[in-house]
């Protein structure tokens, strides 16, 4: 479906947990307005698998929606506010 | 450096040491909280942990999961208020039961026709509270559920007079295992009596156009039965011996029985259309209870009439008499047998909105419930083989029908029973 709220892309490749999950947490803390008013989107960039788990499930907890999909040499992580 | 000052920083030391170990600690216990993995000391040193601020930032998480848990427990609220307006204004009865048949929920619709109030059903058994039982029918169908798995659909079932369709599915766990089951059932007792009532119209109909065709191609070859048997008995020249003439008198009699049956079919029938005027009940219910004066003296049968108000109905008053006529001799024969008490039939009027009600009421031995559904049919009796045709009642349903009208029995075995008609009233009620 097409979206019109702007990418906020957070690319965190090389870097593992917990460090990701917490920089993740740390960008949807200071964008919260912004995403929770549907203006924008958070797209995370790993390639460490345990983040497509940790990241989800905390995020879910905060009232986002998840999507995950694997590219060639990465996850993307898609938060978003949970409609 | 002095001595003191080497002291004082060695512990300033130890105790940064306790506070950074203190932090990671903490840290880890609330990554575990968030369901990752503990910090590792070689990725992340002091500085950057310090710099990072892992606390805050897991503060700052958490307060946007109670916001969201706020939001989602709100949302469950409005749902389950939703739920349960849909559950309780349905306009079906719906119960959930366990495994040990107790029930778990019920509806409004199910509390308002099937438990008493002021009993507490949740934990109590159904069968207790919804039939009135010690222990569950062999046709329950909530047993047949939690025994197969299966959902089971029961046409009809009586509940405390009530009767009902129902439809029970089976509740499962996350194994499939059957753990309770959800009741679902209708009332349909009004729907029939209404299918009753139209059964019966059919068969008054049917039975109606029958009897009066057999009653008017009987009465003439009857006729001439009567009239040549009583010309033979009152001819003294005919030279009968006895014998004959008591055989005569048999034939006359008998023949006359089949006139009185001939007559109450073509009453049943109906086929004289009522006249219809502006009469007083009270009037109409005072002579008929005179004709029946000596029946009931002959009987010890005592009367309680009370006729307060004047009461006018439209009505043909020949077939009202009939009517209360019936119903009064219907109550002297239910005393038969009776002896060794008081027997009394009573006799009240009253206004019933647009109506005016009557009712006669005795005190003998009741209706079985049984037959209670049965007793307006025509041809239906309880009598021996020619001591009625079971055409009496039916009489009294038809004409007060046709007078847009209507009329029920109550009975208790032991207690008695009463008739109650209502008929169109002609005006206000007046004193």
């Amino acid at each position: 479906m097409e979206h019109t709220a702007e990418d906020i892309v957070l690319d965190v490749r090389g870097q593992i947990c917990p460090a990701c999950l917490l920089i993740t947490l740390s960008e949807l803390n200071s964008n919260k307005e912004r995403l929770k008013g549907e203006k924008a989107r958070l797209v995370v960039k790993t390639d460490h698998r345990d983040a497509t788990r940790t990241i989800p499930g905390a995020a879910f907890a905060m009232g986002y929606s998840v999507s995950v999909v694997q590219k060639e040499r990465h996850y993307e992580i898609t938060l978003e506010h949970e409609k | 450096m002095s001595s003191a000052g080497k002291i004082e920083e060695t512990d300033l030391r130890t105790s940064n040491e306790r506070l950074k170990k203190y932090i990671r600690e903490k840290v880890n216990h609330l990554l575990s909280v968030m369901g990752t993995k503990p910090l590792n000391k070689e990725e992340l040193d002091d500085s950057t942990l310090i710099e990072l601020d892992p606390i805050g930032i897991i503060a700052l998480s958490f307060e946007q999961v109670l916001e969201h848990q706020k939001e989602t427990n709100r949302r469950l609220t409005v749902a389950k208020d939703q739920l349960q307006a849909v559950f309780d204004t349905v306009g079906v009865c719906i119960s959930i039961i366990d495994e040990d048949m107790r029930i778990v929920n019920c509806n409004e619709k199910q509390k308002e026709l099937l438990v008493s109030s002021n009993t507490k059903a949740i934990g109590r058994h159904c069968y207790d509270i919804y039939c009135g039982k010690d222990s569950p029918n062999l046709d329950c169908p909530a047993v047949e559920t939690l025994a197969t798995g299966k959902p089971v659909f029961i046409r009809e079932v009586k509940k405390k007079h009530k009767h009902f369709q129902i439809v029970t599915s089976p509740l499962n766990d996350a194994d499939g295992k059957v753990t309770g089951v959800i009741e679902v059932s209708m009332d349909v007792t009004e729907k029939k009596k209404v299918e009753e009532l139209m059964r019966q119209a059919e068969k008054l109909t049917a039975v109606g156009l029958l009897a009066g065709g057999i009653a008017h191609e009987l009465n003439n070859p009857l006729g001439n039965i009567l009239g040549y048997a009583t010309l033979l008995l009152k001819d003294r020249e005919s030279g009968l011996r006895p014998e004959h003439r008591e055989k005569l008198e048999i034939i006359v009699e008998q023949a006359k029985k089949g006139g009185d049956i001939i007559r109450g079919l073509l009453d049943f029938s109906r086929q004289s259309v009522p006249s219809f005027s502006n009469v007083p009940i009270n009037d109409i219910i005072r002579k008929t209870v005179r004709t029946l004066q000596n029946r009931f003296s002959s009987q010890r049968i005592k009367t309680d009439v009370v006729l307060p108000e004047t009461f006018i109905v439209r009505a043909d008053p020949r077939q009202i008499e009939l009517v209360i006529l019936n119903l009064l001799l219907n109550s002297i024969q239910a005393f038969e047998g009776v002896n060794g008490r008081e027997k009394t039939i009573s006799v009240r009027t009253g206004r019933e909105n647009d109506f005016v009600q009557v009712t006669i009421a005795d005190n003998g031995p009741g209706i079985p419930e049984e037959i209670l559904p049965n007793i307006f049919d025509p041809f239906f009796t309880t009598k021996p083989i020619g001591k009625g045709a079971g055409l009496g009642l039916s009489i009294c349903s038809g004409i007060i029908k046709e007078h847009k009208g209507s009329i029920h029995a109550g009975s208790e075995a032991g207690k008695g029973t009463e008739f109650v008609f209502l008929l169109p009233a002609a005006g206000p009620a007046s004193g």
